[in-house]
């Protein structure tokens, strides 16, 4: 799978393999430096039953290798998307209470599914909007979705939605929790990529193995690449796709050239393993040595990986490179297929603007302008993983934070009655690749499209499924003296899983 | 029919038993699962329905319901029909309280049951919870005696040596000077030895070289400063956060720093720990006139959420239990805690202790007024106030606190009544002394702070000054024009009598003069108003300030005692307040009745037409205005009649009791008989010396957390913590003893004081003809200095952390060092990599103290690392320290060590090592320049120069020829290269430009190098 050749030369390297066991021989990128040199057979395992970081190897047999994660910020309408509600339409301007549905509001669901951050209870919108957008059934699978999805259609018999997600954030807390599993008022856990970053073994030591395109996208989401008490070492790394910036001191400085920074290199590892002939029991000086090594082919393979450039016209063209519409949108899905045919485990990609898909009004206007931009490059992602021969070892998720109010937003001084507000009590999101059962559609919300009829799935539910996909148990993830609650580790979605 | 269903779903059940003739091994199969899923309730911490599972005897015995298990019939004991939930029996565990057994599971206890539930005849039940280890008073254990006791520096070393005995480990060999002098800087005050300090150390052959290396650490002040950072990670320092892009401040306070200046300033003064904790829990309680004390609730404020007063409650108790105690409390949010002693009654308890408090922001001397504490609104920012301070006090002294369900404040249990303020009964604290604490009146009304009444008397006279002088202005302006109109009448008069009569007609006037006359008239006007107007505001100037004195005046008659009749003080104070109020009222209605003329002959002027309207408009609009200000006259005028005694503070009030919660709490938790207080600390204080903890749950001594890997020695610290028997010399005092030890007996015991078990005459204290026996005098009680210079000046401490040749055995029996043989290595804070760069460069600025700086100036910024802003949210720390484990502002009890080969790109290639080694490097070159020597010797010199200021230790001679060999290599490269566009174009912003000479080019670049060499990131 990786395409980055491991024995390039590397200049740190002078000190003969004999003279110290520093080479080991593996990279330890996003891994203890315990559990490296346990791996490694460095260190013996202990007589004692004492916890012992994750092996990097995952607990079962994985069905995936490395996960693509679409998020989708602000919010997008399930309506609107994935789970068109035709009784929207019927029963537009009557309050829940007149039609002829069960109110709602007064389900008891209600509570338990929204939690305001400020202890005051968020306006509900009783009065139905209608539905912005025609649907038609597509697929074998008969499955209905809007018509501002027009590529994406054409996949559905390749995808898995899950119709009947809920979370409890009532606010844009919501995706941190949509990533940590903890709602804005609980302690904070680490964020999934975080957790696969800690559970699982580098697939290619020059990458980093958790990314983030292009980085958090703003500084209160820094819980949903956060590593919290697994170490800043599992923290998603922002890559831009900016060439001048591709990576945290990825480039060298514009004022040294590249054989001074060779014979730099060269130094640092000559007078380190002199070190090491001193100190040969120095763990961390031979890991130093190494990820000075790792370092300088980093620094070559992280520009490489996100070189949108080498792909051929057709490919961009796919991607919709070439319309400044679907452009962002493409660039950020071309360069996580790039990443995870190189071994990156965890591409966290935030398709569209920060917030964008945040429709209190305008939804019709907003909806329309999103999906367009995001439809063809998404869809020419799934076809692109499937032509490449990698559908079998990525599973891509295509997620939000929450839905949208079926009633229509009224809160506003100029009048405005063209939006919804955010609704935690259900909404879609989907799955496709490795793993998937594909042209599959699970649960479903009420027919108003409010609650996600039970059994439905809290956020956790969607991080166990990925978790189960890469071979790891979350909870033999457990750090002792971090205890995590029940709901914390979730339920794979059995129906889904191929 | 209920009873069948129960029976069959058992026989179903049944069927996926182990085969009979499989026998269950109790200890190994049974008593695991139960410990786990039933210990909780069903144990020594609690026996829920009377019922204990910790032993099969207690089983069989049962609770309340009966027997829990009938040997041999699975299906007819509780305990079966419990884990599975048949028979109308609850099943266990309860939703919420763990985990239910697997069917799996459930198949061998009910095995067990069914094949007669044997278990091992001498099965010990749980302990009770409370004989637990941390739980038990610290008493001061005796010191062990050693087979080598040359090796025992000080106690620390005999409870070491000891271990290494039972191990079989031998000491490594000591750590060479330079390596020495370079750890125990690093670790004291966070910063390397300067060259000087090198050769100092290196050639002082006395034997107290060591120590007064220690003391002049300790004294230094940057000592605060790196201790400071350590203390800020495990009490959570926080600059303010929430939306910082906006701004928007949710969390924490932008006045927080001062804080952290307090953390500083207690460690360089030595301050006792046990007094630090209760100054930032209480000091508004403890000692509520003293500002410099008050802002050390910053600690609270550091929790303060905008949003929701329950997180704020929340974080409180999580981690002054984390902090202070080593006690999990959030565990028992939910529910008791499944380990320790600790009831969810009782987390409500100590959240009660904080239920009462609020934020409030004190004006500080030789700053404007910030004003009161903005509370949060939910549609209004809430802005960065930098200025003034914040510290905590009681708003509500009868606040209440309900118990609600699994977190979730919404739930509250309906049937409990409110909890009162407490700590957890097994540590006695449920019996805290709580008594209302009155306050003087400075601390509830900081308005009259002396300095409050001085510069709003000094400004009110400023104010009446300017008045006065604008009197004076517009008076003379009206002279000045009166004077220029009566001249234009003298000319005009003058032009009459000159000019020949025209028959009867008086002789024509200059149009000319005639327009200056006009002008001159109408000059007037405005100059007369602006008169009165000024003689308005004179008036109302001294009104004001009669006002301010008055209020003063009343202020002090009432809160300072017997000045005066506070009533008839009060009395004057109002009318005087509400008179000065007529005078600002007056003095607009001067104003508005002017505007309002001003528009009536705009109007008139104005000819008829669009213009006209607008006019029209305009007046109408004056005039409303005047009405509105005649009016607010009448109201002055009437608001002046009423008799009253109400005036305004010159601050706001607060209550004037505190609830004295906070003050029972932090004397109970820095009481001597707290068992762990000074466990918590010494265990934090050993961890930061040795990158290990004694107990490595440093957040978490109670049952769940790790033991100790030297609990006698963490006692025993922890016991010298609070009643100080050893005493150090005053720095400059000769040596104590001169014995064969070399330099041991620095420190001294006082056996006479050593009220707990006094050890019999220990071997580092060789009787009285050398010792000499002195009282703790100048080691007060729980003085962290102290306790630092213990540790730092035992053997232990002074190790080599090479394995050596002596003790190869002890890699293999102890290869990750538990024990203590040598010293481990490890890598530096982020924040001592950064200072160590910019100090080695002879760049770093220590100043103290202050507001923090953006983020945003890493590149240009001298200070110390530790006045960077941090928060949690994106941006909270200077990018380079980040990829370093710069601590996580919420959680840091513990900071992480990664090695990522992100740090190896930060260190080669980031701007701040760039810029400071070539700053560094030109230097150096210069010193090694002004050498009268040859080239070969210059580059020997700057070799040298800079592994001493960068590694603190001289090159080998392999590395001084690798060097010299890269010199060479390097300068050729450039002199190469010398035309090479890239380089020239250098400078990026903020770039420090390479030297244009080769060599000394190459030189930077050996700087860099060394920069990003192992010993230079690490401690060892």
């Amino acid at each position: 799978m990786s395409k980055f050749a491991r024995d390039e030369a590397c200049p740190c390297h002078p000190v003969s393999r004999r003279t110290f066991l520093a080479d080991v021989g593996m990279g330890f990128t996003g891994l203890a430096l315990g559990a490296m040199l346990q791996r490694d057979g460095i260190v013996r395992a202990s007589s004692e039953p004492v916890w012992t970081p994750p092996t990097g190897q995952p607990h079962f047999s994985p069905r995936a290798k490395s996960v693509i994660w679409l998020f989708f910020s602000g919010g997008y309408s399930h309506l609107e998307t994935f789970d068109p509600k035709p009784a929207l339409t019927t029963y537009e301007g009557k309050t829940f209470a007149e039609t002829p549905h069960p109110n709602p509001l007064e389900s008891p669901l209600h509570d338990k599914r929204s939690r305001s951050v400020v202890p005051m209870k968020r306006d509900v919108f009783p009065t139905i909007y209608p539905m912005q957008v025609g649907f038609k059934k597509y697929g074998q699978a008969g499955v209905e979705v809007t018509d501002w999805w027009p590529h994406l259609a054409g996949c559905v018999d390749d995808i898995a939605f899950v119709r009947n997600m809920w979370t409890t954030d009532n606010d844009h807390a919501a995706e941190n929790q949509m990533h940590t599993g903890r709602h804005r008022l609980d302690e904070v856990q680490p964020s999934l990529g975080a957790w696969v970053d800690y559970g699982l073994g580098s697939l290619n030591d020059n990458l980093p193995q958790y990314v983030v395109i292009p980085g958090a996208p703003r500084a209160d989401n820094r819980p949903s690449i956060g590593a919290y008490y697994l170490g800043t070492k599992h923290t998603g790394v922002p890559l831009p796709l900016d060439p001048k910036n591709p990576l945290p001191y990825g480039l060298r400085a514009a004022d040294m050239l590249a054989e001074e920074q060779a014979n730099e290199f060269e130094l640092i590892g000559k007078l380190n393993g002199l070190s090491a002939v001193e100190y040969p029991e120095d763990e961390a000086l031979r890991a130093r040595i190494r990820s000075y090594e790792l370092a300088y082919r980093m620094q070559r393979a992280v520009p490489e990986a996100v070189n949108l450039a080498e792909e051929t016209a057709e490919t961009q063209q796919a991607y919709g490179l070439d319309k400044p519409e679907t452009k962002m949108a493409g660039e950020r899905c071309l360069a996580a297929r790039r990443l995870v045919e190189r071994g990156v485990r965890f591409v966290q990609v935030y398709p569209s603007v920060y917030g964008s898909w945040d429709s209190h009004t305008k939804l019709k206007e907003n909806h329309t302008k999103l999906c367009a931009g995001v439809d063809q490059p998404v869809a020419a992602l799934l076809k692109d993983l499937k032509q490449r021969g990698l559908w079998d070892d990525v599973v891509v998720v295509f997620c939000t934070e929450f839905g949208r109010t079926p009633g229509v937003q009224t809160t506003f001084s100029n009048g405005a009655k063209d939006g919804r507000d955010h609704h935690p009590h259900g909404f879609t999101i989907w799955f496709a690749g490795a793993g998937i059962k594909a042209g599959t559609v699970h649960g479903a919300t009420d027919e108003l499209g409010f609650h996600a009829i039970e059994p439905a799935h809290y956020v956790t539910d969607i991080h166990a499924t990925v978790l189960h996909l890469l071979g790891l148990d979350g909870r033999r993830l457990e750090v002792p003296g971090r205890k995590r609650l029940e709901i914390d580790f979730g339920k794979p979605i059995a129906e889904i899983l191929a | 029919m209920r009873i069948g269903s129960g029976l069959l779903l058992c026989a179903l059940l049944g069927q996926r038993t182990l085969p009979a003739a499989e026998p269950v091994d109790y200890a190994r199969q049974v008593k695991p699962l139960l410990t786990k899923r039933c210990y909780a309730c069903h144990g020594a911490l609690k026996s829920q329905a009377g019922l204990r599972l910790d032993t099969a005897a207690s089983a069989l015995k049962g609770g309340d319901g009966g027997p829990a298990v009938e040997p041999g019939q699975a299906a007819e004991s509780l305990l079966i029909k419990a884990i599975t939930g048949v028979d109308g029996v609850r099943q266990m565990p309860p939703p919420g309280e763990g985990e239910r057994l697997s069917v799996e599971e459930v198949a061998i206890v009910r095995a067990w049951v069914d094949q007669g539930a044997a278990a091992p005849a001498d099965e010990q039940p749980q302990p009770d919870p409370r004989t637990h280890w941390a739980f038990q008073r610290v008493e001061r254990p005796a010191i062990p005696q050693v087979h080598d006791p040359a090796w025992v520096r000080n106690p620390i070393d005999a409870f070491v040596a000891a271990k290494h005995e039972r191990q079989g480990l031998r000491p490594t060999t000591p750590a060479a000077k330079g390596a020495l002098l370079r750890r125990v800087s690093l670790d004291l005050i966070g910063l390397p030895p300067t060259r000087d300090e090198l050769h100092a150390f290196q050639s002082d052959m006395d034997e107290d070289a060591y120590e007064r290396v220690v003391d002049r650490l300790l004294d230094s002040p940057q000592y605060g400063e790196r201790w400071a950072r350590h203390w800020m990670d495990v009490w959570r320092y926080s600059d303010w956060y929430g939306r910082r892009a906006v701004p928007d401040v949710w969390n924490s306070a932008p006045q927080v720093w001062r804080w952290r200046d307090w953390i500083v300033n207690s460690l360089n003064a030595d301050k006792g720990y046990d007094r630090m904790v209760i100054e930032m829990l209480a000091a508004d309680e403890i000692a509520p006139d003293d500002e410099e004390a008050a802002v050390a609730t910053g600690y609270i404020i550091r929790n303060w959420y905008a949003l929701n007063s329950h997180q704020w409650m929340k974080d409180m108790v999580e981690h002054t239990g984390k902090a202070f105690l080593g006690l999990t409390f959030n565990c028992a949010h939910c529910h008791d805690h499944k380990y320790d002693p600790i009831t969810q009654e009782e987390y409500f308890r100590l959240r009660a202790v904080f239920e009462p408090i609020q934020v409030r922001q004190d004006r500080r001397p030789g700053e404007p007024d910030p004003g009161p504490f903005q509370k949060y609104e939910y549609t209004i920012l809430r802005k960065v106030q930098p200025l003034g301070a914040v510290r905590i006090f009681d708003e509500n002294f009868a606040a209440e606190t309900f118990m609600y369900r699994m977190g979730d404040e919404r739930d509250r249990f309906a049937d409990k009544p409110p909890v009162t303020p407490g700590a957890p009964a097994f540590l006695g604290g449920d019996k805290l002394a709580i008594s209302p604490v009155a306050l003087p009146p400075t601390s509830y009304y900081p308005g009259l702070k002396p300095f409050i009444k001085e510069s709003e008397t000094a400004a009110r006279q400023a104010t009446l000054q300017a008045a006065k002088a604008e009197l004076n202005n517009a008076q003379q302006s009206l002279v000045a024009r009166l004077a220029r109109l009566t001249e234009i009448e003298t000319q005009q008069l003058a032009a009459l009598q000159t000019a020949p009569a025209q028959g009867t007609q008086p002789p024509p006037v200059d149009p000319k003069l005639l327009d200056r006359q006009g002008s001159a008239q109408a000059a007037l006007r405005p100059a007369r108003h602006a008169v009165e107007v000024a003689s308005a505001h004179l008036a109302t100037e001294q009104a004001l300030a009669v006002s301010l004195a008055s209020r003063i005046a009343a202020d002090i008659a009432r809160y300072c005692g017997p000045v005066g009749d506070p009533e008839t003080l009060a009395r004057t104070a109002s009318r005087a307040e509400r008179m000065a109020a007529l005078r600002v009222a007056e003095e607009k209605r001067l104003v508005a009745a002017y505007a309002a003329e001003s528009a009536r002959l705009t109007t008139a002027a104005t000819p008829a037409g669009a213009a006209k309207d607008q006019a029209a408009a305009a007046q109408k609009s004056t005039d409303d205005q005047l009405i509105a200000a005649v009016q607010a006259v009448d109201a002055s005028n009437q608001a002046l009649v009423a008799e009253a005694a109400t005036y305004t503070p010159l601050s706001p009030v607060y209550p004037a009791t505190s609830t004295g919660r906070r003050k029972a709490l932090a004397e109970w938790i820095a009481r001597r008989d707290n068992p762990l207080t000074a466990r918590v600390a010494v265990n934090h204080i050993w961890g930061r010396h040795f990158g290990k903890a004694l107990v490595e749950t440093v957040y978490d001594l109670g049952i769940n957390g790790k033991r100790p890997s030297h609990p006698e020695l963490l006692d025993w610290l922890a016991a010298e913590l609070m009643e100080p028997t050893l005493v150090t010399p005053p720095p400059g005092a000769p040596p104590l003893s001169k014995g064969g030890q070399g330099g041991s007996g620095e420190l001294v015991s006082d056996a006479s004081s050593a009220r707990d078990a006094t050890p019999p005459n220990p071997p580092f204290l060789r009787g009285g003809e050398e010792g000499v026996l002195r009282g703790g005098e100048d080691a007060g009680s729980w003085r962290m200095k102290h306790l630092h210079r213990l540790i730092v000046t035992s053997n232990t401490y002074r190790q080599g952390s090479s394995a050596g040749v002596t003790s190869t055995g002890n890699l293999a029996a102890d290869p990750d060092n538990r024990w203590l043989w040598r010293f481990t290595p490890r890598r530096v804070e982020s924040e001592v990599l950064r200072d160590s760069l910019l100090f080695a460069a002879g760049q770093l600025d220590l100043k103290l103290g202050g507001q923090p700086f953006e983020n945003t100036e890493e590149l240009t910024s001298r200070r110390r690392s530790l006045y960077f802003s941090v928060y949690p949210e994106d941006g909270g720390h200077p990018k380079f320290l980040e990829l370093f484990d710069a601590p996580d502002p919420c959680d840091c009890y513990k900071r992480s060590d990664s090695m990522i080969p992100q740090q190896a790109l930060a260190l080669t290639n980031s701007r701040l090592t760039l810029n400071f080694s070539r700053l560094l490097g030109q230097k150096l070159w210069d010193e090694a320049a002004a050498l009268d020597t040859g080239d070969e010797a210059r580059q020997t010199a700057f070799i040298t120069g800079a592994f001493e200021r960068i590694l603190s230790r001289g090159p080998t001679a392999v590395e001084a020829a690798a060097c010299r060999e890269f010199l060479q290599r390097q300068a050729d490269l450039f002199r190469a290269e010398a035309k090479d566009t890239a380089t020239a174009a250098a400078a990026a912003q903020g770039a420090v430009a390479a030297s244009n000479e080769p060599l000394i080019r190459a030189g930077e670049s050996l700087i860099h190098v060394l920069f990003n060499h192992n010993d230079f990131v690490s401690i060892r």
